[in-house]
């Protein structure tokens, strides 16, 4: 029996994992984003993830217990990361229209709702928040026109979208919030983000821009961050152990 | 093919010869020129990224052909840190390493200044591509360093001194490769709203980080009892890193969130 633990968790096959894990992510590069975020969300990859979320966490113990502190760190934090991202998909999986996970909301200068959106054209209901957003203004700043611009004839580049918006939460007084792309806001566990916009034309024909808000709720992301920095925590000690050693040692 | 008519193009053209001039100078045993035009090469290169961020306006780091600039400036400093450390003399292999990566900054990739987009505009996005820059150098010369490890039957000494450099230059990218790839997570999140989207070049980078995983793992299990295989890996990490740069750029079978370069 230990022989055969050895086997299957010990180093050689550690190696062997890595390099299998490797082609399996090499495998996902070529289906694209979406697919390949669709097929990952599937409940026997789901299952997968967890088996070797509970690997990285017994070999982080093991080696804990080992006193092997970079590769304990290592193997934790790997298990942190994952169980993170499982909590992820699996508050996705429970999001009711009461409590949604994501959506987005189409808006125009002066709009209030609070209701979410999903799919390709944004057409199919995903739920309320526990708030309401109004959109004051989107604004488009561009950068100033160079000749390379007037050359091309076309406009000069974005320098930033801007949505200003007022949040209403109950019990709070309204506030207004900046979203700005690299800049999301944070409202009752929901980042808020900048996430398209376009040109379109109101009911008169008259031409209105419109912002895209993305709303985006993960109960994981602490988890994921906490293993972020004990991840490289480990990987810090494992370094400084490799490079303490002489010749063929540790 | 491009040649670049501008002081951009004539600063680059002018580091390529001296990395070129500098490998031959070693190669026929002119070791003070060599070391000279060397240093002089990388002083140009050092230049060249300082005048690009000048002409620019930002941080040199937004596209491959900036990328590639600062890569090759990065060569010279780790070539003295092996001397040191490991008393190994790589200065010629680093002068070429220089040459091949100047080669398509030099030819290939247009010089056109773009302004920064939004999603570039982060203080996340100098550590994030300088982690990655200076981690694929460094796993680069690992495997150059590992060399020796691939001859048979070799000289146990030699062997034991290029798998102690190699491993310590891999464990340096190593640790940049895991930074870089850990604040572009970072930076997803707060940029795209994910801090993982099965992205074509997060699923190469990915694999990449895995591949030396696997090589460490390796080199754990089986210390220096096939040198040859632990050569081999870390080859295969740079077959990994140069796909990375090259096909998953620039094919548009990979086409996702990580297209400004």
């Amino acid at each position: 029996m230990k022989s055969f633990l050895d086997r299957v968790a010990g180093l050689g096959g550690a190696s062997w994992l890595c390099g299998f894990l490797s082609l399996g992510a090499v495998a996902l590069a070529f289906p694209g984003p979406e697919r390949s975020g669709a097929f990952m969300s599937h409940p026997a990859l789901l299952l997968l993830t967890l088996a070797l979320a509970a690997l990285m966490l017994y070999h982080g113990a093991r080696a804990l217990l080992r006193r092997r502190f970079d590769s304990a760190l290592l193997h934790l934090g790997c298990a942190c990361v994952l169980a993170g991202w499982l909590t992820g998909q699996l508050a996705a999986r429970a999001a009711t229209p009461e409590h949604p996970a994501t959506g987005a909301m189409v808006m125009v200068d002066g709009d209030v709702t609070d209701k979410l959106w999903a799919g390709e054209k944004l057409n199919v209901y995903a739920g309320r928040l526990p708030f309401a957003v109004k959109l004051e203004h989107f604004f488009v700043e561009r950068y100033e026109r160079n000749a390379q611009d007037r050359d091309a004839g076309r406009d000069a580049p974005v320098r930033e979208y801007r949505s200003r918006v007022t949040i209403t939460e109950p019990g709070r007084a309204p506030y207004v919030a900046n979203v700005r792309v690299n800049h999301p806001a944070c409202v009752r566990g929901y980042h808020i983000y900048q996430m398209s916009w376009g040109e379109s034309a109101d009911v008169y024909g008259r031409p209105v821009t419109y912002t895209v808000l993305q709303f985006i709720r993960d109960p994981g992301l602490p988890l994921v961050y906490a293993g972020f920095a004990v991840l490289f925590a480990g990987i810090l000690l494992f370094a400084v152990r490799i490079f303490r050693a002489r010749g063929g040692a540790a | 093919m491009i040649l670049k008519m501008t002081l951009q193009g004539g600063l680059i053209y002018l580091t390529l010869t001296l990395f070129v001039a500098a490998a031959a100078a070693l190669r026929v045993g002119r070791r003070a020129v060599g070391r000279g035009f060397w240093f002089t090469g990388f002083a140009v290169a050092v230049l060249s990224v300082v005048w690009r961020g000048i002409h620019t306006g930002h941080p040199p780091m937004q596209n491959l052909f900036e990328f590639f600039l600062c890569m090759a400036a990065a060569l010279w400093p780790l070539s003295q840190w092996s001397r040191r450390r490991h008393g190994l003399d790589t200065a010629m292999q680093d002068a070429l390493l220089g040459a091949l990566i100047l080669f398509p900054a030099g030819f290939v990739f247009g010089e056109e200044v773009r302004r920064l987009p939004p999603a570039l505009q982060s203080p996340l996005f100098v550590p994030h591509v300088a982690s990655y820059v200076a981690g694929y150098v460094m796993l680069a010369r690992a495997a150059l360093i590992a060399l020796p490890m691939l001859r048979a039957p070799a000289d146990e000494a030699r062997v034991r001194q290029a798998d102690a450099a190699s491993r310590q230059t891999a464990v340096a990218g190593f640790l940049l490769l895991t930074l870089g790839l850990l604040l572009g997570s970072l930076w997803g999140k707060i940029c795209w709203g994910h801090y993982w989207q099965w992205d074509p070049k997060e699923m190469w980078s990915l694999a990449t980080w895995l591949m030396y995983g696997g090589y460490f793992h390796y080199r754990l299990k089986n210390g220096l009892g096939n040198p040859k295989a632990l050569a081999v890996l870390l080859w295969v990490g740079l077959l990994f890193i140069v796909l990375t740069l090259t096909w998953i750029n620039v094919s548009r079978l990979f086409a996702g969130m990580h297209n400004y370069a």
